[in-house]
């Protein structure tokens, strides 16, 4: 009996000692915070755009391969980020500078955030049972990664802020091309045109964001072996 | 003679991001010269526009520069052929270089293998492609490669990611490896693989298995060898191991023969092959059982007396190993009865012959001069180990001049000659020679006997 009493205190106190804690990651340099560094922001940030951008190819082929077998048929519809005025070349996207850049990926980022979630809320309700569960899922996912990246890009510019790496300059896109994207959009249900359409242009802007953190990390961290 | 049939695009492709070509091929040509032109529309960009380049990626192609390709942006192809009865046009083709991105084969592929202990290994490198810029980040090349052995159609691909260089760690030797590698820019279309590089693995690591093996084998031999010597030498073996108690035995007899022979013989042998007590070194310390040759009619019975140091018999002794054999030994008879005549020549030299000289303790001292001694003449002798004895006991009075007594041995080799009126001792020093041999006391002394007459060997 009292050997078993022994155990259960012996249990009680260990218990009590050593707890496992998770350390938590800010960005504010907290005291006690385990600070990623910028070279860890910008993998992160690029491995989540690369993920981001297949998963949207994906969809888009299985879409098209489902819907439209035909590949060069696209009606000339806008992509609702038209406007957003972005480098169409390696040295357009050079010369644009950190700041600028980073501006137009978080422009993109924002613009996308609730057409994707109205996507998969489409989808997932699809009457005709167009899609299948997986795609319906790929929605979701990608609609998560772009709110995701959105904080993770946004973590950044105020890192890089804090270095000095970045200065406050006058942004690349006037202010008033900056349409809300839920204009776009009728509240009504979209149709599978509309499906496809968001899809081909997501995929683009998915692209786009890619190749701009990649630029936007090897100038701002050379040293990394781009 | 007609207008040119339609001409058809094919495709384009990027290899880099940055520029791009498109290629078509032409319908009939209606039997005229016809011209190709190419003509495009762009995304963002008003008007249209001719390829700005029909000659650098060849016929039927337009290639598109940096400066006017552009990524994110639709593009809207069409062909126009034309001669002199009319033209034709191609269906529109869109594109969009981001699509169509397929990057050339990674360059200068390089297989090494690297000898070690146990198992060689192969080290691929490679460049990449040239026109691709890394440096700035506009792509990202990802690698992969294929490996095949000898002649089989199987390969193994291995996604090498971002790395210039890949280890395939199992490798067998004596095999030709068949490498390939190929690229992708992000997620584009993957290159064509790249040439194929052989490299035979050499076998001289296998020699060595074989060379331990052959080693390992001999041991075994040896081993197996070794052991059979050993069994068919076991007797030697055993007596060297184990050696065997010695039993008794009686120098210079041959155990056959007494085995063999019947008694006489046996006697014989017994006799014959006995040494007179070797007289030298070692006695003096040892009490020492001699035989007392005495009469030849008693002379079977030996009579042993035990002596002491001081007496010292003359200064020779036989051959220690005198192996009778059987056919000497009957040659040696023995009388018992025989009249012992007087020797005339004392310094006559026998042969095997010698005075044996036993100083007793004798109690009544007659005189200085004369030592009451007893003195026995050796009449004759008979074989080689026979001496008979006068029966008569001599009194010497008189010494004679070239006689000399012996008074005491003294250390191995030293003799102690009695002066005749005791007053000279001299000492001689008897140089031994072999053992075997009788030696020859060299005498220069006057008082006491020693017999200068070296006894030639018995045998």
């Amino acid at each position: 009996m009292k050997k078993v009493l022994f155990a259960a205190l012996c249990l009680v106190y260990l218990e009590l000692s050593m707890r496992v804690v998770s350390a938590p990651i800010c960005s504010y340099g907290q005291a006690g915070c385990h600070v990623p560094s910028l070279a860890d922001l910008f993998e992160r940030v690029i491995q989540q755009s690369s993920r981001m951008h297949s998963v949207s190819s994906d969809l888009h082929s299985e879409f098209e391969q489902y819907f439209f077998p035909s590949k060069n048929i696209m009606g000339k519809r806008k992509c609702h980020t038209y406007d957003i005025l972005t480098p169409q070349d390696k040295e357009n996207a050079q010369r644009l500078g950190r700041e600028q850049l980073t501006e137009v990926i978080v422009t993109l980022l924002r613009a996308w955030g609730e057409p994707l979630s109205e996507l998969h809320q489409s989808m997932s309700q699809d009457q005709h049972q167009d899609f299948n569960i997986y795609s319906s899922n790929k929605a979701l996912e990608i609609s998560d990664i772009v709110h995701e990246l959105k904080d993770g890009v946004k973590i950044i510019t105020d890192k890089m802020r804090l270095m000095g790496v970045l200065s406050n300059t006058v942004g690349y896109n006037s202010p008033e091309s900056l349409v809300p994207s839920s204009a776009f959009y009728t509240q009504g249900d979209l149709d599978s045109m509309d499906h496809h359409d968001l899809l081909y242009c997501f995929r683009r802007d998915s692209n786009k964001v890619k190749n701009y953190l990649r630029v936007l990390k090897c100038t701002t961290l050379p040293e990394l072996g781009c | 003679m007609s207008a040119p049939g339609k001409p058809v695009l094919l495709g384009c492709r990027s290899p880099e991001k940055e520029t791009f070509t498109c290629w078509w091929e032409p319908g009939s040509d209606g039997g005229l010269p016809t011209t190709h032109h190419l003509y495009y529309e762009r995304e963002r960009l008003e008007g249209t526009y001719e390829c700005p380049d029909y000659l650098s990626a060849g016929r039927n192609s337009c290639f598109f520069n940096k400066n006017h390709t552009s990524i994110w942006v639709n593009y809207y192809l069409t062909v126009m052929a034309s001669n002199a009865l009319g033209n034709a046009t191609s269906d529109p083709f869109k594109v969009d270089v981001m699509e169509i991105v397929k990057p050339d084969s990674p360059r200068n592929v390089t297989l090494r293998v690297e000898e070690r202990k146990d198992s060689p290994c192969l080290h691929v490198r490679w460049r990449p492609p040239s026109n691709t810029d890394t440096k700035s980040g506009w792509v990202t090349i990802k690698y992969e490669l294929r490996v095949k052995k000898d002649n089989s159609n199987n390969w193994e691909e291995y996604m090498s990611g971002t790395q210039t260089h890949f280890s395939l760690y199992s490798v067998s030797p004596g095999v030709v490896y068949t490498v390939q590698v190929r690229c992708t820019l992000d997620h584009s279309s993957w290159s064509e693989w790249s040439n194929t590089t052989y490299v035979k693995i050499s076998n001289y690591l296998q020699n060595e298995r074989p060379f331990l093996m052959l080693i390992s084998i001999l041991s075994v031999i040896l081993f197996i060898t070794a052991g059979f010597v050993l069994i068919m030498k076991r007797k030697s073996v055993k007596h060297w191991v184990v050696p065997p108690v010695p039993g008794p035995k009686i120098r210079g007899i041959n155990s056959q023969f007494l085995k063999v022979a019947g008694s006489e013989d046996v006697s014989n042998a017994l006799i014959f092959n006995q040494s007179f007590p070797p007289i030298h070194f070692v006695w003096e310390d040892q009490m020492e059982e001699y035989l007392n040759v005495t009469e030849n009619e008693d002379w079977l019975s030996f009579n042993s007396q035990k002596r002491k140091k001081s007496l010292i018999p003359a200064c020779f002794h036989f051959d220690s190993e005198i192996h009778c054999k059987e056919s000497t030994c009957n040659q040696n008879e023995w009388e018992k009865d025989e009249e012992i005549s007087k020797v005339d020549n004392n310094n006559k030299p026998f042969t095997n012959t010698g005075y044996v000289d036993f100083q007793r303790h004798v109690e009544n001292v007659q005189g200085a001069n004369v030592k009451h001694v007893d003195y026995s003449r050796i009449k004759e002798v008979k074989g080689n180990n026979v001496l008979i004895l006068e029966t008569e006991n001599i009194q010497i009075s008189n010494i004679p001049e070239d006689y000399h007594r012996v008074k005491e041995m003294e250390g191995d080799h030293l003799v102690v000659l009695q002066k005749q009126n005791a007053a000279d001792i001299n000492y001689t020093d008897c140089a031994l020679h072999k053992p075997r041999k009788p030696h020859v006391c060299t005498e220069s002394s006057n008082s006491g006997y020693v017999d200068t007459i070296p006894a030639p060997p018995l045998m």
